[in-house]
This record gives structure tokens, sequence and C-alpha cells, in this order.
């Protein structure tokens, strides 16, 4: 086998599942056993065989080497180039496990059926595409695969709220994906090429290395793709999408689809000049978005916009050690791959461990048909109700829970300790640690959804599988009547029923997160052997030394602490304001305008 | 120049139709004028660069087909992207029975 | 229009016209040559390495085939995200597109326009449909040596396919604009097309290379252009028809 078809298989084999669950839905009858298997085995050979692919590249990857070539061997100068390296593969182990764990839980908990299947094999072939391409209109083609799977994938959950959501990410992303187009222009205008390395050979040729084009140029494409990541001020979007999407859309979005761009846009910032500025704004951006997030989430009510709250902080704490370690790597200087491993090690574990928490919090909010954190209770009864017979989805919670809140041995804990050590001396990192202060405080809070319900029957009748709806009916004088929309009369939606496949994703998920804690130490070591040029090495720090300890001690104090403050008079009022701050459409371009405004200003005038 | 102070003009109409207009066909408009804008700035540039059309066999120098290709795929993009949002405004029509987006979030009571 | 103060989205649209125009100023002041180095390798090679006189076919379904791929699956996800959108919102599709679309049935009582057609109509589209459909595979097999390609002759087949749909009189659709029929063009072409990409592999001249590569070029890419159309024709065509509605009887 061919080293350059293997390093191109993760793209290729989702693509050839995707095909044959368009068959599988275009071809036999709807439902019928052929329908089944065709979409089975598309989903196998998109999810499962990568897999191999990627366990015969590794010791390439692990030693710092890559597979570098022109897609169909045409003529470098204008063919695409790729380059599956360590960071490629270290993306793709990243993609495919949480794209599993998903599928294997959308299998149970729905959306089912090939459009589904079809659909996400896409994404996830999409996401292995963005990390290997070298070459900027790749880039932009890719992104908007990711994009449009995406938007469709949010409204699977056919909730009204959820069309609106993807309506405004759709657009949004859209427009900033046209932002990016102007950045190819003045980049190709500039240098006639469009890969990374050339752009780079072809800016340093000119003088002041392409002066204010280029800067407009690159800001305009790194604004874009921040976009896609979530930072502050561009997260407008991520809260309302990620909620409203179906738990298994849910859980690759948070843990995917907001970090692939990142580490695709980190080869772009390293190759062209004035990387190292975008990186160092977007890393100042991250460490106040790790506060700032966390913040805003401590005042949701909404267990799933919580939690995407919560995924917006943690983005912050990956892009504040990104940043920095990028603009490390773009001025030549090798300490950026610790940062830049440590960015990746936070990503992946925290892929896993949200992954965990929006596909258990799914599943319990589904079962006691309630989505508001203050009167969802009794989680565990039922739980048993919905025919759970081992507590699988309140273990993988808990250790959810304690991953995210950085409570050894868990992978969370090995995460933000590496993150600590890399950052140690920056003031991001004072922000990371009042952060992670803010995250115990709100998983305390969203723990007491397994608090036994207060009340009697009403509260059973309620916990026993009421479709769940976390916006109110509209007024039904208002709209024209919809169908998908009207509550059945008289009649009871489906009680909720747990399957096995939902079990064993939150299983495999939650095992995941306590075997890479467990490994945590090692998982560092191989990534700064895979992200970094062959024979890079850091020096491992000591996870459990008095210091950490005493550290994770305050913030278990700190956390419980705030979470009281929380529940007094004031508490509720702050809360109540951040929850109903002014937000609207227009905004998201506002945030994005200016934050390409300000990226610009800060490349031209400052650093 | 004038032509791309122009083609800029066009730019900003399309982000003004798209984030003033609360209507939710016409921010679909703003976002293909958007679209337009950038592939017109692309093509009317590379026309500089030679007279003919990027056929062989013709008498001129050819201009650069690299924009013309990318812009190919761009415009085929910015159509998907088109459908799926009308699909979206179809749907939020559907549901809430306005087009306009202030409307809408109202009446989905920003769940 | 009464005088009143402009509104949150006005003022944040003069906001965003503001920034983007400082940061997007530098483009628009740029007066610099266009590079040639490209326009000059195409000149002299594009058309002996791919075997297409057309250099913009030769980049997008050889140089860059890639991207194509990429776009060709955007248009699938798109047409099959808002097929699947609209069929479930309850509207009297095409008969038999909404269980071809997502298996959702459409939910009785909805209202639906009734749509009108005249003989004019009728007669001139119906008449017309078969036209358009040759023009569009014209546009599609020889887009290698004037412009066209499988995108453009795609759309122009999809047209073709809208106007058989509208034009049939009364006995229902033409066999070719049913639902099953497209979605099985689309998906066998979406297929080919990655068998077509992964031949590159077998013949040992990596993915997405012409297999023959010094043998025929120009052969893939009139085979890469015929699956792209048909794949583009059938999907569009499948989304127009389906929101066409319920023919009138």
């Amino acid at each position: 086998m061919v080293e350059t078809d293997l390093a191109l298989a993760p793209v290729y084999l989702p693509l050839v599942g995707a095909a044959l669950a368009f068959v599988a839905k275009a071809f036999p009858r709807k439902g019928s056993a052929a329908a089944k298997a065709l979409e089975y085995s598309g989903a196998f050979v998109g999810l499962a065989l990568p897999w191999l692919a990627l366990a015969y590249l590794a010791p390439l990857a692990a030693s710092g080497g890559a597979v570098e070539g022109v897609i169909g061997g045409w003529a470098p100068q204008l063919a695409i180039s790729y380059r599956f390296d360590g960071l490629a593969w270290m993306v793709d182990l990243l993609g495919f496990s949480v794209a599993g764990a998903a599928w294997l839980y959308a299998l149970g908990a729905g959306p089912k059926g090939p459009a589904f299947t079809s659909i996400f094999l896409i994404q996830a072939s999409a996401l292995a595409a963005t990390a290997a391409t070298t070459d900027l209109f790749n880039l932009f083609v890719c992104l908007e695969v990711l994009g449009m799977a995406s938007y469709v994938l949010v409204t699977s959950s056919e909730k009204p709220g959820a069309f609106l959501a993807s309506f405004s990410y759709l657009m949004v992303s859209a427009a900033a994906m046209v932002f990016f187009l102007l950045g190819v222009y003045g980049l190709y205008r500039l240098t006639g090429a469009l890969e990374y390395g050339a752009l780079s050979r072809g800016l340093s040729a000119l003088p002041k290395a392409g002066g204010a084009v280029a800067a407009a140029s690159v800001a305009s494409v790194a604004a874009a793709v921040a976009l896609r990541t979530a930072v502050m001020p561009l997260y407008g979007w991520l809260p309302d999408a990620h909620a409203l999407a179906p738990h298994a859309v849910s859980a690759v979005l948070s843990g995917v689809l907001i970090k692939t761009p990142l580490f695709a846009l980190s080869r772009v910032l390293i190759a062209l000049p004035g990387g190292d500025e975008v990186g160092m704004l977007l890393g100042y951006a991250g460490g106040f978005t790790a506060l700032a997030a966390v913040l805003i989430a401590l005042s949701q009510k909404d267990v799933k916009r919580l939690l995407a709250y919560h995924s917006i902080s943690q983005i912050g704490y990956v892009v504040a050690a990104w940043g920095a370690g990028t603009a490390l790597l773009a001025r030549g200087e090798p300490a950026g791959t610790a940062f830049l491993a440590a960015a990746f090690m936070h990503a992946f574990f925290h892929a896993l461990f949200k992954g965990l928490l929006f596909l258990t919090v799914g599943t319990i909010s589904d079962a006691a048909g309630e989505r508001d954190v203050y009167l969802l209770r009794g989680a565990g009864k039922a739980l048993k109700a919905a025919g759970e017979r081992l507590p699988i989805t309140g273990l993988a919670f808990a250790v959810g829970a304690l991953s995210i809140s950085a409570i050894p041995p868990f992978n969370g804990y090995a995460s933000k300790a590496m993150l600590s050590y890399v950052l140690k001396g920056r003031w991001e990192y004072l922000f990371l640690f009042a952060a992670g202060i803010g995250t115990l405080a709100s998983f305390i809070k969203l723990s007491t959804i397994f608090w036994p319900a207060a009340g009697t029957a009403a509260a059973g009748a309620k916990a026993l599988g009421r479709e769940p709806s976390p916006c109110p009916v509209p007024d039904p004088s208002l709209a024209v009547p919809d169908p998908s929309l009207a509550a059945p009369e008289g009649a009871k939606a489906a009680p909720y029923r747990m399957s096995a496949s939902v079990g064993l994703a939150q299983a495999l998920l939650a095992l995941a997160c306590v075997g890479t804690g467990l490994a945590a130490p090692a998982f560092y070591a191989a990534a700064v052997r895979y992200i970094g040029p062959p024979g890079a090495y850091a020096s491992v720090p000591a996870l459990y030394g008095p210091a950490e300890l005493g550290k994770t001690l305050i913030v278990i104090v700190g956390g419980g602490l705030l979470y009281l403050a929380t529940r007094t008079k004031s508490g509720k009022a702050v809360a109540k304001a951040i929850r109903e701050r002014p937000r609207g459409f227009h905004g998201l371009f506002a945030a994005f305008c200016l934050g390409l405004a300000g990226l610009y200003f800060w490349m031209t005038y400052i650093a | 120049m004038t032509a791309r102070l122009i083609i800029g003009a066009l730019f900003m109409v399309g982000l003004w139709a798209l984030v003033a207009k609360r209507n939710l066909v016409k921010k679909v408009f703003g976002l293909t004028i958007l679209n337009s804008a950038a592939v017109l700035l692309f093509i009317a540039e590379a026309g500089a660069s030679g007279g003919g059309a990027p056929i062989m066999g013709g008498g001129q120098r050819i201009v650069d087909p690299i924009p013309q290709a990318l812009m190919l795929t761009a415009i085929v993009i910015g159509v998907c992207v088109t459908a799926l949002a009308l699909g979206m405004a179809y749907r939020l029509y559907k549901a809430t029975g306005s087009m306009d987006i202030e409307e809408i979030r109202k009446r989905l009571g920003n769940g | 229009m009464s005088a009143r103060a402009p509104s949150a989205q006005v003022l944040t649209a003069a906001l965003c016209i503001a920034a983007a125009s400082f940061a997007l100023w530098p483009l628009a002041n740029f007066d610099g040559p266009w590079p040639e180095g490209i326009r000059d390798y195409l000149e002299a090679r594009g058309q002996d390495e791919s075997g297409a006189r057309n250099l913009v076919s030769a980049i997008y379904l050889g140089y860059r085939g890639y991207d194509t791929l990429g776009e060709t699956i955007v248009l699938l996800v798109a047409v099959s995200g808002a097929i699947g959108m609209i069929g479930a919102a309850g509207s009297k599709l095409t008969p038999g597109y909404a269980d071809a679309a997502q298996g959702q049935s459409p939910v009785a009582g909805t209202a639906r326009r009734a749509h009108r057609r005249t003989e004019l109509i009728d007669v001139v589209t119906g008449k017309l449909g078969p036209v358009v459909l040759v023009f569009g595979l014209y546009v599609m097999l020889f887009g290698h040596v004037s412009p066209g390609g499988g995108f453009q002759g795609g759309v122009v087949v999809a047209s073709g396919i809208v106007f058989l749909g509208m034009g049939s009189k009364g006995a229902g659709l033409s066999p070719l604009v049913g639902a099953v029929t497209l979605a099985r063009i689309e998906a066998a072409g979406f297929l080919a097309l990655l068998l077509a990409a992964g031949l590159g592999i077998v013949s040992g001249a990596g993915f997405f290379a012409p297999p023959l590569r010094g043998a025929s070029p120009v052969g893939y890419i009139v085979a890469l252009n015929a699956v792209i159309g048909l794949k583009v024709g059938a999907g569009i065509g499948f989304l127009c028809i389906a929101m066409l509605g319920e023919a009138e009887r």
C-alpha cells in the first residue's frame, strides 16, 4: 500500500461510506434490510476503517515525519498540496473517536437513517481533509464542506429554534467565508501561489513582506477561521446551535468542529509573515474567553446551553495556549511545540469529556422530559424508568463532570495542569485559574439534577418521558398552523427508552476519559513527538505534585463558595441580567467585523 | 481602481442588506450580493493579465485561468448555501408565520 | 417613513460597514501587477498535460480536481438538506418525492397552492424540454474544448428536467422526472465520481490522478465532466421538481 494513498484514506473512506449511505437512501425500499445493511456498511467503512489507516501511519507520524505531496501528481505550482504529519494524525484521532461514539449514540437515540448517516460521514471526511491541507483555496473548500454538513446536521433535530440557530450560524459563517475569499485574492495577487510554502516564500521576497495588503489578507483569513472556533467576541452563534442540535451532533460540534479549523489555521499562521502577531492576539482573546464564557455559563438555565457556554470557555483555554504556541513557532522558536502540544492535549481531552457530557445530559433530559437545570431533578429515577439497568449514564456523567472540573485522576485535571505549566507567568494563567473555579461551581449546579425530585406524582409523571421542549410553544393565533409544532392533542409522546448503543457510546467515552487521564504524561510526550519537528522533546512536569494538588484544593473550595453565591438573591439577579442581555442576529456581524478590524489594527499598528 | 471601488460599494450594499434588513429573504439577497462582489473582484482584476479567453487556439495571450476555476467553485458553493438558507427561511415561516427575524425570535420565545 | 431614531440593526450595519472598509481598504487600493507565472506555465504546458483545450477545465478537473470533489459534495449536502427540510414541513411535495426525500410523508390537511398552468406553458415547455436537455448534454460533454463543463451543463440539464416536469399535459410526469429515477441518478453519480477518483489508486498513479496518464488524459476529463453533469443535473432537478408541488390534473 503506498503511503501517500493511505494518508488520504481518512478523507476518502468516509466519502465512500457516505456514497453507500446515499445509495441506501435512493435504491432499496426505505427501512428494508438492504437499506440498513448498506447504511451500516457505509458507517463501518467511513468510521471504522480509517482507524486501520491511522494505525499503519502511526510510526511515521510519531517520528515527526510527514507524507507530503500534490494530489493527483500534477505540477506543484498550481495543484493542491497536502501534508499528513503528526498534527494531522492527532486531529484525525480526535475527530474519528468522537464521531464514532456520537454515531453509535445516534443509532440508539436518533436522528437515525441513511440521510443522517451520509451527512455525518461527509462531515467526518471534511474534518480529516481540513487537518491535512496546505493549500489556501482547498482550505476554503474544506471549511465550506464542514460548514454545510454542520448546518444540515443542526437542523436535523427538527426543532423550530434549531432552524433559527442554524440560519444564524449559516449566514455569519458564509459571510465570513466571503471575507476569506477576499484574503485569498489579496495573497494570490501578491504572490501568484496558493500553497502555504510558496506563499511564504513569495511574501518574504516582497518589500515589507507584502505590507498592508498582506496584513489585511491574513487578517481576513484568520478572522474567518476564528469565527468557526468561537473565541470571543465571535462566539454568538455557538450557544444556540449547540444547544438545539440533536445530542450526538452537539457532541461532535463541541468536540471536533470548533477545534479542527484552529489547527488548520496554525499551519497557515506558522507559514505566513504576520502569523505570529495573529497568534498573539488570538491567544489573548482565548484567555479572556475562558473567564468570560464561564461567567455567562453560570447564569444559564437550559442544560445544553450551559454546556455550550462551557465549550466556549474551554476552547478559550485551548486558544490561549495555541495562540502563544503558534506565535512562537511562527517566529521559528521551537519552544512553541510544547504550547501547541498542551493545547492539543486539552482539545482532545475536552472533546472526550464534553462529548460525554452532551450525550449523558442529553439522555437524562430526554428521559426526564425537562431541560431546565433548576427544574430537572431525580435524574437517576428517570433513567431507571426509561429502562436502564446499570447506572451507566449516571456514572458517565460523573466522569464527565469531574473531568471538566479538573479533579484528579481524570483527564481534565491532567490537561489543565499541562496548560498551567506551559502558561506559567503569563496573565492568561490567572484567567484560566479563575475560570477553573467558575467551571467547578457550574458543574456543582449541574449535578443537582441527580437530587431527588421535590414533589409527588406530578413530578413523577413529568419524569416519565414527555417530549422535551426548550422553548415555550408559540402563540397559536400568530403562527400559520404547522403540524411539526402542534402538540398532539390527547396523544402522549412516546416515552423515552434507553437503548444499548446509547449506553455503549457513553461507556466508551467514559473509559476514554479515565484512560487518557491515567496515561496523561505519556500522552503529552507523544503529542510533542507527533506535533513537533523530528527529534522534538519537552519535559513533562510532575502532575501530582503538592503545588498542583494544592491548587486543586483552592479551586474546589472556591468553586463551592461561588456556587453558594449564585444561590443568593443578588446572585440570581446578576445571573438573570446576564442571561437576558440583548442578543440578536445583527450582533453576530458586528462582532465579526469589529474582530476583523481589531485584528488588522493590531497587525498593522500595534504588533 | 474605479472598478475595485465600485465592487467595494457592491460588497458594502450586500453587507448592509445582510445586517440591516429584517426580512429573511432580503438577508439571503445580501449574502448573494456579497458572494457576487467577491467573484467579480477576482475576475475583473485577473482580466488585466491578458486579452483572450483561457482556451488554447485563440490568437492573443490568455488571461490567468486560475481565478476563473476558483470562482467556479465559489459560485457553486454560494448557490448551495443560498439554497439551504432559503430552505431554513421557509421552515421558519411555516413555524412562526413571519419572515421578520425579530418577530421570529420573539415568537419562538428565545428558547 | 416617519423620522425615527435608527434601529439597532441599522446602527450595527453602519458599524459593520465602517469596520469592514477599514480592514479591507488595502485590498481596494492595491495596484500591483497580476502575477503571470501560472498563466505562462499553463499556456505552455496546460494542453499537453491535461489534454483539454479549455484551460479552466484543465484546472478544475485536472490540476485542482480535489476542490471540484469538495464542490460536488457541497451540492450533494445542500440538495439533500434542503429537500429534507422542506419535505418534513408538511408541505405537499410532488407525489412520490416526500418518501424519497426523507421518508416522512406530508401531514394531511396542509394548504397548498394549486399550480396554475395554461396550455401555452404545457405545450412550450413540454416541447422545449428535450431540446434544452440536448443542449445541456452538449455543454456538459464539450466542456474541454469550449466554455462549459460538468457544472454548467448539469444546471442546464436541470432546467431541461424542470421543463419536462412542468410541461406534461395532465397525464403525469414523464418517467425521467420521477423522484426515484432522479435520486438514483444522483446517488449513482456520486459513487461514480468517487470511483473515478479512486481509479488512480488502483492504477498506481495516485489519488485523483488520471489513470491512463500519457495515453489519453482528455478521456478522464470528459468522463469526469459527464459524471459531474449527471449528478448536478439530477440533484438540482430533483430539488426543483419536488418544490413544484402537486401537479394540477
